[in-house]
């Protein structure tokens, strides 16, 4: 599709568009906080359970040693079923009992053999790939924290800008009442002297 | 003197009022749009099976290399012919199993990386929501303060200016609040009578107005 392709003609919706369309907003702060909280609940609603389940897998799953022997024992299963195809194609192939007997000895070997090395490659294999999953999930956890801190952060400094507000206000407050004190007495001590 | 301060001067302008408008259709157009794709993309990594058909093409590989040239003689008679195919099949098997595996887990941890990278936007855009309310809150508080100590100080004033009034007021044989004057004789004797006073008495004799 070429990009004339996504002309206006075949978006009805942008054809005609005017930003009177737009939705209003008359108190943008409102309006942001309701939508960063949307967003957060969107991703407990859709994302908390896939993280929950995503973490323990990278913790417990098994599902490449688990299949490892059933491999071993198909593919041994598959060679043993070409083998005999094969020798039935031959006629015999002219092989003596003896060297058929060696050659399925060979298959049952090589069938140990694969299983004990496909269940080392893939307990390794899994073990990276978990650990690889953890990283990430860690990585991804980490940026989290560092914006929960961030927030936290900011938190903890309007509370502290509006204590020592608090405290400025009480501050001038008491000097406004000692002022004025001090300026009654004043005009006492004036009448007096009248 | 200045007038007193109009809540609309300290309202959103137009030009924040559009810019938020923009930014929440621009919102609704990334959930509307981008939402139910990550959505998307959630379940099918999970749902996918990367691994099967990485493996699919491992072992079709496999075969096609092994035994692609067709049978021979020589092949069926070797003793470990077979063998060998059952230990390239395994080896073959588990590389595919591990890479659909990863993939699989790649995928993932994109999506919920993109989806958290979303939620910590969000946690952000609070942490900022919350401080344009703290700097309104303590424009408030500082406004009322301000408000308080105005009245207060105007409170002081009037008492002040009204208490020096009435004594000096009562220093020039008029009453406290200059209603009436104390009439004297020739020789300067209080005769005992007042006289109510007219506003241009009342005005001559204010000396802190």
């Amino acid at each position: 599709m070429g990009l004339a392709d996504y002309s206006n003609a075949l978006m009805p919706e942008t054809r005609g568009f005017s930003t009177s369309t737009l939705p209003s907003v008359d108190d943008p702060e409102k309006a942001f906080a309701d939508i960063t909280r949307q967003d957060y609940e969107n991703y407990i609603q859709d994302y908390r359970g896939f993280e929950e389940s995503l973490i323990d897998k990278a913790k417990k799953d098994t599902s490449l040693i688990d299949r490892a022997p059933e491999d071993a024992a198909k593919q041994a299963e598959i060679a043993k079923g070409v083998q005999e195809r094969n020798i039935s194609r031959y006629g015999g192939a002219g092989l003596s009992i003896a060297q058929r007997q060696e050659q399925q000895r060979a298959l049952q070997r090589q069938g140990q053999l694969g299983l004990a090395g496909g269940l080392n490659t893939a307990r390794t294999a899994q073990r990276d790939i978990n650990q690889t999953t953890l990283a990430d999930l860690i990585n991804i956890g980490q940026g989290v924290n560092r914006s929960s801190l961030a927030g936290m952060q900011t938190a903890s400094q309007n509370a502290a800008a509006k204590a020592s507000a608090y405290k400025n206000a009480k501050a001038a407050h008491t000097s406004q009442m000692v002022g004025l004190g001090s300026s009654l007495a004043a005009t006492a001590i004036l009448a007096f002297a009248i | 003197m200045s007038s007193k301060p109009k809540q609309q001067d300290y309202q959103a302008s137009e030009a924040e009022k559009t810019q938020a408008s923009v930014a929440k259709a621009e919102k609704s157009y990334f959930n509307k749009t981008y939402g139910p794709l990550l959505r998307e993309m959630r379940d099918v990594s999970m749902r996918e099976d990367l691994g099967g058909v990485a493996r699919g093409v491992a072992g079709a590989d496999t075969m096609q290399s092994l035994t692609g040239q067709g049978p021979s003689l020589t092949g069926t008679k070797s003793v470990d012919e077979a063998a060998d195919l059952a230990s390239a099949a395994v080896g073959q098997m588990a590389a595919a199993s591990a890479q659909g595996l990863a993939a699989q887990r790649q995928q993932q941890t994109g999506v919920l990386g993109t989806a958290r990278g979303q939620a910590g936007e969000a946690m952000s855009g609070l942490a900022a929501a919350s401080r344009i309310q703290n700097t309104k809150d303590l424009q408030a508080a500082k406004a009322k303060q301000m408000v308080r100590m105005a009245q207060t100080e105007a409170g002081v004033n009037l008492a002040t200016t009204l208490g020096k009034q009435g004594f000096e007021n009562l220093g020039n044989d008029t009453s406290f609040f200059g209603g009436k004057t104390k009439l004297r004789d020739d020789t300067g004797n209080l005769k005992g009578v007042t006289r109510k006073n007219t506003w241009s008495d009342r005005f001559k004799l204010g000396a802190y107005g």
